[in-house]
């Protein structure tokens, strides 16, 4: 919750199917509530249409795995190799064709773990703080919209919840 | 899937996590009955590491033996999941979902047990770590052009890429598990879910991520036992030095994979009463690629009888002559009638069906698998080119009890997985529900 006052309480909107969740959300852009999240037992297009969310960069974790996961597999390769100049199947010493199977190995392994490091340090897991304000509905049947708001607004926040055809709740 | 809209999320929920009650006095029978299965195979392992590898049957010609063919055996078993989980995934196959969870278990199970194989035909298991590079006294590395160390290097990063797919594809169900349970299990839950709340800013790194990894494990599973059949061809022996290798191995994996996965999901359908999720139509849908993955291997059957004759190679003539008619020719026909013939069946509607016949056929086209990595394996070093070095092999009774504990210890992992994590995404069948697809449909 950044930037928010210690005065700022966190209402959460429960609703029961997507299509009311996103349309909930851009109703929201003309208060001065703040969505501080949006809580789904799946992931949902049009929750991340209507929050205008931007792609992941996971992808550049990814990216950078990969690269050094190649670099890697050839150098372990060659260097193994030159460390025991022996000559197998009258090959060269150092024998680029077989050494693209470590190298690809190696550019997929580091390349899944780079992969899981970005989704983990991006998605900010663990995160067992966010226990606190989070509904355990949100992992089943409901969606939920958890908004900041000054506390003189709380009760504004529960009633526009309620007209959009939702569930208010508030974590103080 | 016409049957799957009249769920809803609700009764996804509530069918999935009613599998995790607690279980009957049946299901510890038949744990303790599995385990006793796995106590059989370690003693076996045991007494071969106190007498020494004499203790199997292989001999020379035949060096490998059921080690191996319960290798190969295993790691093709695992392709299906990644073929389902990513493959299936990257093609926009909605019906893969209510399956994935399944199958990607079953591969990493299956790639554990076959792990286990090389560690046990290694005889001194105490020295294992001789195979790692690792700077030594000796200047000793292993050698990156052996298509042994391939096999290490594949099966190891296939390893850790499966179970890291199956870990992240398991954390929002792990979440829903912990948000409907108590005590010290809610704890454990906590922990494994990671503090999963699914809020967007989480869904939107998974999502991205989670295409990442299916890209990733696509090209990786398709390596990984072209790899394998190079552990045979590229040696120079009859019946395995063939370019064909590497796509037939990758076919008849995925077809001994698929056939795995109805063995699994039948009896899983029927006893956690997943009708309405697994439905007839995904059972359909499995049959059916099963029929291209069956024609495919009938077609590397017969293009390898064709190479033997247009190569005019009078050894490899010998080899595939003696493969259909020889000491083996029982193995030999087993394989082709189970894996190219039987799922012909499939054809027919009524047949693919049928309940019946399509786990009849699993256990058949299994069965079959089973014997193709028999014929492979020993058929070929056991009549290569010279008649005086010709010779028979068949597994000992340490080979059946060592082989008797994977399978044991295979269903074992694969019952206590069922009864004790999700054994659907609830996720991506709520996804199914809504979009007829997968994570970012």
């Amino acid at each position: 919750m950044e930037g928010a006052m210690a005065t700022d309480i966190s209402v959460m909107g429960l609703f029961p199917d997507e299509q009311r969740t996103a349309s909930t959300i851009e109703a929201m852009a003309g208060y001065p509530w703040k969505i501080d999240q949006v809580h789904t037992p799946f992931p949902s297009h049009k929750i991340s249409a209507a929050l205008k969310l931007k792609k992941s960069p996971v992808g550049w974790f990814t990216l950078v795995g990969g690269i050094l996961g190649f670099v890697t597999g050839f150098s372990l390769a060659i260097y193994t190799a030159v460390e025991w100049k022996l000559i197998v199947w009258g090959k060269p010493v150092i024998a680029w064709i077989p050494f693209v199977i470590v190298g690809f190995e190696f550019t997929i392994l580091f390349s899944v773990f780079a992969n899981v490091l970005g989704l983990v340090v991006l998605g900010g897991l663990p995160d067992y703080q966010g226990l606190k304000r989070y509904d355990p509905r949100c992992s089943a049947e409901h969606f939920g919209i958890l908004a900041t708001c000054a506390a003189g607004e709380k009760e504004k926040v529960i009633e526009f919840f309620e007209n959009q055809g939702g569930e208010a709740r508030v974590f103080d | 899937m016409s049957e799957a809209p009249q769920l809803t999320y609700a009764e996804v929920d509530r069918t999935v996590l009613d599998t995790l009650r607690p279980p009957s006095g049946g299901y510890w029978l038949v744990i303790m009955v599995l385990i006793l299965g796995v106590l059989v195979g370690a003693a076996c392992w045991g007494y071969q590491i106190f007498i020494g590898l004499g203790a199997g049957g292989q001999n020379i010609p035949v060096a490998w033996g059921t080690y191996l063919i319960n290798f190969v055996f295993w790691v093709g078993i695992a392709h299906s999941g990644t073929l389902i989980s990513a493959i299936l995934y990257l093609f926009r196959a909605g019906w893969r979902n209510p399956i994935a969870r399944a199958a990607e278990t079953m591969t990493v199970f299956a790639v554990s047990i076959a792990g286990l194989f090389p560690f046990i035909h290694l005889g001194r298991i105490w020295v294992v770590y001789y195979m790692l590079p690792y700077p030594n006294q000796r200047y000793l590395w292993p050698n990156f052009q052996s298509p042994l160390v391939f096999d290490v290097v594949a099966i190891s990063t296939y390893l850790t890429v499966s179970s890291l797919f199956w870990y992240t594809g398991l954390l929002p169900d792990l979440a829903a598990v912990r948000d409907r349970a108590t005590g010290l299990r809610r704890k454990i839950f906590t922990i494994l879910s990671l503090g999963w709340t699914g809020k967007h800013e989480q869904w939107r790194h998974y999502t991205r991520g989670y295409l990442f990894f299916a890209a990733l494990a696509t090209p990786l599973v398709v390596s990984v036992h072209s790899v394998v059949s190079w552990d045979f061809a590229l040696s120079a022996v009859p019946g395995w030095h063939s370019t064909i290798f590497a796509p037939y191995f990758v076919a008849g994996a995925i077809h001994s994979g698929l056939a795995m996965v109805l063995t699994l999901m039948i009896p899983l359908r029927k006893i956690f009463h997943y009708e309405r999720i697994v439905t007839m139509k995904i059972l359909e849908a499995v049959a059916k690629t099963i029929i291209f993955t069956g024609l495919i291997v009938g077609y590397a059957y017969g293009i390898e009888y064709f190479l033997a004759w247009y190569s005019n190679n009078i050894v490899e003539q010998e080899a595939f002559r003696w493969r259909a008619l020889g000491d083996y020719s029982i193995e030999f026909w087993i394989m082709v009638v189970c894996n190219s013939i039987v799922p012909l069946l499939f054809f027919f509607k009524r047949i693919r069906t049928s309940i019946a016949w399509l786990f009849s056929i699993s256990i058949l086209i299994n069965l079959g698998m089973w014997y193709e990595r028999f014929v492979i394996i020993i058929g070929s070093v056991a009549h290569d080119f010279i008649p005086h070095a010709w010779g028979l092999y068949w597994p000992s009774g340490i080979e059946w009890g060592i082989m008797l504990g994977s399978f044991s210890l295979f269903f074992l992992l694969f019952l206590l997985f069922a009864k004790h994590l999700p054994s659907i995404s609830m996720t991506e069948m709520k996804e199914t529900l809504d979009h007829g697809g997968g994570h970012g449909d």
